[in-house]
């Protein structure tokens, strides 16, 4: 310390406060408060919060310090089993093109339904959309699934959505054994084609079984897509 | 000579000390309050007083406090006043179920420390502005109990032996302190036998400032950008 620092130690009992002088107090506490910032700033504020205003933090590393806190979820904990899964069926891309007439055709021609075959727990991720209709509540489908269909027991079914529109993107994960798509139907007067596209894990239906009645072909172009069927 | 060194060298260690550690009830020790049922004395004991000898503000502030109390009477007079203060919001407090932010409250202990300090430098006699030592000692108490409620109410406590568990916890805490304050005392007399008494002393409270200004700033800035939770 300074000499300016004036510091009674001649009594026999020492002061209860230190005495100094005005300008060395103000020296003090105003060099405290100036470090003490400067620390909080510069030092626990990057390496604590991730805020660097004065960038002392990048430039001496301490802000390398600073990672998020972490908190772990129970990935096995969902209903729908484990988030992580692995699959014994290779991974499949598949692109469904569907004409659809207009609703004059007759439920036959202007609404079908088709879907895939999926194990408990596969996923699949999906992307349809409608060319040719005219307004979005000139269409309608519904996603659901449902187990094959045994004679004299329950079939379990899932409906994931029921409603109008001419776009959908997602993901499904399959709750049971057992089929899974879309019942589309067109509603306009005008014939449409949905084109679906699906990668996952999943068996496509052999033509005029259950899920896939209409005779659906993947993978070819619109024109062979639906053997059978003329659009009107 | 070299007994200040000491002392020196744990109010700088505290600077350096991860923020974090300052009296927060952490890993496998709120595991177990949140989990105990019923009365469990001994272990409530032990992080009572555990939580006092690491807690290195409510450490720094009775540095602060007894740096010029010289006969023990007065040393006894005013960590009863302290452990009154503190006693009185903690039981409240949890009893209650009354706390206030954490962040908040170690700001107010971090301004303590510095309040002491400053005072300790005949800083409120200077700027003419003096407050009875045994109302701030015991106000501060107040706040200081306030802390250890809060971080006790974030644990989730069970309800059932709350009462005796609080208490324990109560007399773990003053344990600790007597353990810590002993030290202290002990240190502070060899110290205050050295001829460099009074100047170290400048320097020491000085950066006891220091120190209670940045345990402030960094509870103020934790209060500040974790969104006051």
């Amino acid at each position: 310390m300074p000499d300016e620092t004036q510091v009674e130690t001649a009594q026999p009992i020492a002061p209860v406060q230190l005495k100094v002088k005005p300008k060395t107090l103000a020296l003090i506490t105003g060099g405290g408060l100036v470090a003490g910032t400067l620390i909080v700033v510069g030092a626990i504020m990057p390496a604590e919060y991730n805020v660097d205003p004065l960038g002392l933090g990048k430039l001496s590393g301490v802000a390398r310090l600073w990672a998020p806190e972490e908190k772990t979820i129970d990935v096995n904990a969902g209903a729908g089993g484990p988030l992580a899964r692995e699959f014994d069926a290779p991974l499949r891309t598949d692109t469904i093109a569907i004409p659809l007439s207009g609703f004059l055709g007759g439920a036959k021609n202007s609404e079908l339904e088709y879907k895939v075959r999926m194990k408990p727990g596969a996923a699949f991720i999906y992307d349809w959309s409608v060319a040719g209709a005219e307004r979005e509540n000139d269409f309608h489908f519904d996603f659901h699934g449902h187990t094959t269909p045994v004679k004299g027991e329950e079939m379990t079914v899932a409906t994931y959505k029921q409603a109008y529109g001419l776009k959908a993107q997602g993901a499904l994960t399959a709750p049971f054994d057992g089929i899974q798509g879309w019942q589309f139907s067109n509603s306009g007067d005008k014939p449409v084609v949905v084109t679906l596209k699906l990668t996952g894990f999943y068996d496509l239906i052999p033509s005029g079984e259950e899920g896939n009645l209409a005779g659906i072909v993947a993978n070819v172009p619109v024109e062979q897509s639906r053997p059978g069927f003329t659009p009107q | 000579m070299r007994k200040h060194h000491i002392l020196l060298a744990i109010l700088i260690l505290s600077l350096i000390a991860p923020p974090a550690l300052a009296h927060a009830i952490g890993g496998t020790d709120a595991q177990f309050v949140r989990n105990t049922m019923g009365a469990d004395p001994f272990p409530f004991l032990y992080l009572g007083a555990k939580h006092m000898m690491t807690g290195y503000d409510h450490l720094l502030f009775l540095v602060g406090v007894i740096f010029f109390l010289y006969r023990l009477k007065d040393v006894l007079l005013y960590v009863t006043l302290f452990s009154l203060g503190h006693s009185t919001t903690l039981l409240l407090g949890v009893i209650f179920n009354f706390g206030l932010n954490a962040h908040l409250v170690d700001m107010v202990i971090g301004l303590s420390v510095a309040y002491k300090a400053f005072e300790n430098l005949g800083g409120f006699k200077t700027i003419h502005f003096e407050i009875d030592n045994r109302i701030a000692v015991g106000g501060f108490g107040l706040v200081h109990g306030m802390g250890l409620a809060t971080k006790l109410q974030e644990l989730g406590l069970n309800p059932n032996g709350l009462i005796p568990n609080l208490i324990s916890f109560n007399i773990g805490v003053e344990i600790g302190q007597l353990m810590a304050l002993s030290i202290i005392l002990v240190l502070m007399t060899l110290w205050r036998t050295t001829k460099s008494f009074g100047r170290s002393a400048v320097f020491a409270n000085a950066l006891l400032f220091l120190a209670g200004i940045v345990l402030a700033g960094e509870q103020l800035a934790g209060y500040i950008f974790t969104g006051g939770k």
